[in-house]
């Protein structure tokens, strides 16, 4: 089968090349149908619970994605309440509301709130809060005083502080976000103002990013692709031979992205990591080809026969590393996370095309070099390649390994158990927006808007009322006050179909209306014996109906009020609001404004009433951001000060404990939406998919080690390398408090696919040149010339092509980039210090000379 | 030939007969007066189906006793709720001074408080509804300036623009109003930038001892696709009701004989 494939390459080369290239190019058309995807909530798959309810919650309540305008006035000592700052912001809110795409009815500044206040004796008074710009210092300072009897709008449009304020923009659509806070800026720059203004949210934060994913994708992958080829060059002397690794990961990266890209999933942070990862682990087993072909070829060789000798023995440890490195990377198919699926599969896809382009491309391409151009590769000093700082280097390291390999290993054992301790610390924490640099202007705008507001972070705590077994009663009831109409059956006849028709409507409350308006139709033509019923059945319904809508009932909202309470002297959330708020405020007025009334009144009716003549003011359907209309299901949304989900976590777990310590309502329900919320989700599932991931890609290299050296003993040795390097990169991890993120987490796999690689070269050349020499020291010292500096190349190779990462704009990218080349210097370590060591420990059992070990190259 | 003419004249719409009105503010004030004014005074009981822009339903139920102090002017409400059940007994009062905002009282039986109402404008909803306070009771006429844009075979178009612009959300309002029976049929808002963001249409005209009244009517918001339609049923005019029952003491006591509909 490989004899076939390399005859293929080397006899029909112009074949092979053509294809390679037409395979790219197909492929490649694709790429210009790419769509970005930086919506953090596609971190669950779109059939996830928890995202399905958060969906139907933002639907259910009206709430929208919202982009955050802060004004903070730093240089004044009375805050945003002087005439230039709220002249600003009227001006700036009038003109928000005519951009396009912005949903005006909602939006939140202290133009558009309303007020409620005492107009005289008696007297209540529902107005626009600010209109007009303020002309006078009076209609500023009676501004300030409205906002600091209203909860809804303290702290959330003007800061505690009373320093800053906010204007909240909801918007459509998410992706139009850029384009707004463009107008908005445009707007803003043309304010005469001496305040700071800043623009977040995180539909800005996402489009921001996904606009810095581009750039990502167009700068650092090329620039790995630079750092590479000059390396090469450096290795290999010869444009023309590099250009065949060169062209072959292009090839790679081309069509694995258009193959993405025309399967029709979404570029997302982790894919468009793709080209990155891939160009360096696609030219490592070509690194390995070259290196060889230019030892082994002199003028006047067949290029061919050469091509075929050291395919000849490379071909099965390529063949294996691609596979293992593959498997490491396709077992993040396991984590539930829909974008590390993809980003998994994928480069474990372009691994091995990277494979069979390295037997086909890569022979076929050295064939179709001219005589002239292989004479010149060969001329390429090799004496000074085993004389250089890499030879010297690993002889160095060879003689240390040697000499003393118990201290070598009991020193590996410590670190190994420093490493586990060093995972204990773990913290498990992400935060879409701290992707960004400290330095950019949206982490920037977190920062101070955090400080002054009560929070830019969003949760929400939903409360829903389940249908017990109240319809069932009501229908009970009402047809027990029919079967007593004894003396006219066809008109209790045609109430009873009444009562069925109803029924259909996909809510009871609903369905009682209906039966109302049917009875209170009827009434006008009844017989007053007929009326008797109808009133019966009216005050029936009517009760009903009444106690339908729970969160009208004052225990519902105390309970509310008690939960706000507690997160409030928590200190976990900066605010909650909830209809409560809106319910004690209008309450309030309507006593006669004075903070004694600051209550919830004690009847349902009472409720309702209040809620009434809160109605009538210019923002109603302000309160159904609170309540549905139904009164069934109430939210409260909790402002946070950080969207790190361990503080978010902090939230839930009080609320699980306020709930334990007094128990909800019965029938009621708790649970949470919000974009905040939806982090822990996603990051909980990948913590334990990761788990899941990197134990079964473990399982499954393992078992490939045992398939590849035919010896279990062998196969333990292999994973060495791997299992040193992943425990002591996450043990540094803990120690130095790094956040256990989404970039941290798909180290495991990356490390675990990469880091063996090593491993197989090593024991395989290992257990060949033992072979020739019958002598295990002989062959140790052996291994520290050609194979060492082979590795030694490999790692280094792959940790130059991730450095472009290091100067990426988005902190994934960078921690990737730093942790790869740590990953890399030590794995690479590991293998050429702690394998030999346990090879000449274990020599006597692990080296019998015997014909067993032969033929397993083949 | 006159045989000709005569036909020709037959196949005319008979409105082609009575002459077009030209003065806009005639035509704008036989139309309040058409809308609003009906009678010496009128009750109705107004069911009020408010739909949100997700399709839910919300019902308000009410009475509305008026009594016209003079016709095309000041006028008096009693608005009475029965439904839903936990907001019966709920009560407004309007006093309509046309050139002024209206003094309104509003009475909360639950909690026994009759309060003021002094909104800072009256284009704020109606108990929650698409409705404003002024589409019940009837914008003042004066507070903008008309233009007759169109005369068609069945509407005076009249375009509204009002003299205080920053104390309406709208920049302009065109209501088409119906030739025959000068019940505005339908009136379009528009904001600003000019776009259309509000509709209230009559859906149904019914003709109740001798007025033409508008029975059925839809306020859409055309911004959100929420919608309130107000059915009114039980109308009748010149009941006589006593204009002294337009008090604030019929808030905690409320006029039980001329509430009832039967």
């Amino acid at each position: 089968m490989k004899k076939k494939i390399v005859n293929l390459s080397l006899e029909r080369p112009k074949l092979v090349v053509t294809l390679s290239i037409l395979l790219a190019i197909i492929l490649g058309a694709m790429v210009p149908q790419i769509k970005i995807d930086t919506d953090p909530e596609n971190m669950l798959p779109p059939g996830e619970p928890a995202r399905l309810f958060h969906s139907a919650t933002k639907e259910k309540f009206g709430l929208h994605d919202m982009i955050v305008v802060g004004i903070i006035a730093n240089e004044r000592s009375n805050g945003v309440y002087n005439q230039q700052t709220l002249t600003s912001i009227h001006t700036l809110s009038k003109q928000i509301k005519k951009i396009e795409g912005v949903i005006q009815e909602d939006l939140m500044s202290l133009t558009e709130a309303d007020n409620i206040l005492q107009a005289g004796p008696g007297t209540i008074r529902f107005e626009w809060l600010m209109n007009t710009a303020p002309s006078t210092q009076a209609h500023v300072d009676k501004i300030q005083s409205a906002v600091n009897r209203l909860p809804m709008i303290n702290n959330t449009m003007v800061s505690g502080d009373g320093m800053a304020a906010g204007i909240y923009i909801p918007i459509i659509e998410k992706h139009e976000s850029y384009r707004i806070a463009t107008e908005v800026k445009a707007i803003i720059d043309t304010l005469d103002s001496s305040d700071e203004f800043h623009i977040t949210g995180l539909p800005i934060a996402e489009d921001t990013f996904g606009v810095e994913m581009f750039l990502q994708m167009a700068i650092s992958a090329p620039l790995a692709g630079l750092f590479i080829f000059v390396l090469l060059w450096y290795f290999f002397r010869s444009i023309s031979l590099i250009t065949a690794p060169m062209l072959m990961s292009m090839i790679v990266v081309i069509a694995t992205m258009g193959l993405l890209i025309g399967m029709g999933f979404t570029v997302h942070i982790m894919s468009s990591m793709i080209p990155i990862f891939l160009m360096p682990i696609a030219v490592v087993d070509s690194v390995h080809l070259l290196s060889e072909f230019s030892d082994n070829y002199r003028p006047g060789k067949d290029p061919k026969q050469v091509v075929r000798e050291v395919l000849g023995h490379l071909f099965t440890p390529m063949f294996y590393t691609s596979i293992t490195s593959a498997l490491g990377f396709a077992s993040l198919a396991l984590t539930p996370i829909p974008p590390v699926q993809v980003f998994g599969l994928y480069i474990a896809f372009g691994i091995l095309l990277a494979f069979v382009l390295t037997v086909t491309f890569i022979p076929a391409y050295i064939t179709l070099l001219s005589p002239e151009k292989l004479a010149a590769l060969s001329r390429v000093d090799h004496d000074q390649d085993s004389n250089g700082m890499l030879a010297k280097s690993m002889r160095w390291l060879g003689d240390r390994s040697l000499a003393s390999p118990k201290l070598l290993i009991s020193l590996t054992v410590l670190i190994l158990a420093v490493s586990i301790w060093g995972i204990s610390f773990i913290k498990v924490n992400d935060n879409p927006v701290q992707w960004f640099s400290k330095d950019h202007p949206i982490q920037v705008a977190d920062k101070v808007l955090n400080k002054h507001f009560a929070g830019t972070y969003n949760a929400f705590i939903v409360l829903t009322k389940s249908e017990g077994d109240e319809k069932e009663q009501f229908f009970n009831a009402f047809t027990q006050v029919l079967s007593s109409e004894h003396t006219n059956k066809e008109f209790a006849h045609t109430l009873e179909r009444v009562l069925q028709k109803s029924a259909a409507h996909p809510s009871f409350i609903n369905t009682l209306e209906d039966i109302l308006n049917q009875l209170d139709e009827r009434s006008f033509n009844a017989t007053d014996g007929q009326l008797v019923v109808i009133d019966a059945l009216m005050t029936l319904t009517e009760s009903t109906a009444s106690a339908e809508k729970y969160f009208q009932n004052p225990d519902a909202l105390r309970y509310i009020e008690g939960l706000q309470l507690a997160l409030l002297e928590s200190g976990h959330v900066g605010k909650s609001s909830a209809m409560t708020d809106i319910v004690k405020t209008v309450h309030r007025e309507l006593r006669g404004g004075n903070e004694t009334h600051f209550t919830i009144p004690e009847s349902s009716n009472a409720v309702a009433q209040v809620l009434l003549s809160y109605l009538g003011s210019h923002r109603p359907n302000d309160l159904y951001h609170m309540v549905t209309p139904d009164y069934r299901s109430a939210s409260i949304w909790l402002q946070l000060k950080s969207g790190d989900n361990v503080d978010m976590q902090n939230v839930t777990a009080f609320v699980d404990e306020y709930i334990a310590a007094h128990p909800l309502p019965k029938g009621v329900q708790l649970d949470w939406a919000g974009l905040t919320y939806i982090n822990v989700i996603w990051q909980d599932a990948m913590v334990k998919g990761m788990i899941g991931s990197l134990i079964s890609a473990f399982v499954a290299v393992f078992i490939v080690m045992i398939i590849l050296f035919r010896s279990i003993s062998f196969g333990l040795i292999a994973m060495i390398p791997l299992t040193i390097t992943i425990t002591a990169i996450y043990g540094v991890i803990g120690f130095i408090g790094k956040n256990y993120d989404m970039p941290v987490a798909i180290l495991s796999s990356l490390t675990l696919g990469l880091s063996v690689d090593f491993a197989i070269h090593f024991l395989q050349r290992s257990r060949t040149l033992f072979e020739e020499t019958g002598s295990i020291h002989e062959t140790l010292s052996l291994m520290y010339e050609d194979p060492a500096r082979a590795i030694s190349r490999n790692a280094i190779v792959v940790a130059i092509g991730f450095t472009p990462l290091l100067f990426a704009p988005l902190t994934p990218y960078v921690t990737v980039g730093a942790f790869l080349a740590t990953i890399m210097a030590l794995s690479c370590l590991v293998t050429l210090l702690v394998l030999p060591a346990v090879l000449s420990l274990g020599s006597s059992y692990l080296f019998k000379p015997s014909p067993n070990n032969q033929g397993e190259h083949e | 030939m006159n045989r000709i003419i005569l036909s020709l004249l037959f196949l005319l719409p008979s409105s082609a007969f009575s002459a077009d009105l030209t003065d806009v503010d005639h035509i704008v004030d036989r139309a309040i007066k058409a809308a609003f004014y009906a009678g010496e005074d009128g009750r109705a009981v107004t069911r009020m189906t408010i739909v949100d822009k997700q399709g839910r339903k919300q019902l308000r139920q009410f009475t509305i006793l008026r009594h016209d102090v003079e016709d095309g002017g000041k006028q008096k409400f009693l608005v009475y709720f029965t439904r839903p059940s936990d907001v019966k007994k709920t009560m407004f009062l309007v006093h309509k001074h046309p050139g002024k905002t209206d003094d309104r009282w509003l009475y909360l039986p639950e909690l026994d408080l009759v309060k003021r109402i002094a909104a800072g404008d009256d284009r704020t909803s109606f108990v929650g509804s698409n409705f404003f306070y002024e589409d019940v009771s009837g914008r003042d006429s004066s507070a903008d300036t008309h233009e007759l844009i169109q005369t068609s075979d069945t509407f005076y178009v009249v375009k509204n623009t009002p003299k205080d612009p920053s104390s309406v959300e709208f920049s302009q309002y065109t209501v088409w109003i119906d030739k025959d029976t000068f019940i505005p049929m339908k009136t379009e808002y528009k904001d600003e930038d000019g776009t259309l963001y509000r509709r209230v249409e009559t859906m149904e005209v019914k003709e109740i001892s001798g007025f033409n009244t508008a029975t059925k009517m839809k306020v859409s918001n055309l911004r959100n696709n929420s919608y309130t339609l107000n059915e009114m049923r039980f109308i009748k005019y010149n009941l006589g009701i006593p204009e002294s029952i337009f008090a604030e003491r019929s808030l905690r006591s409320p006029p039980i004989k001329w509430l009832k509909n039967r």
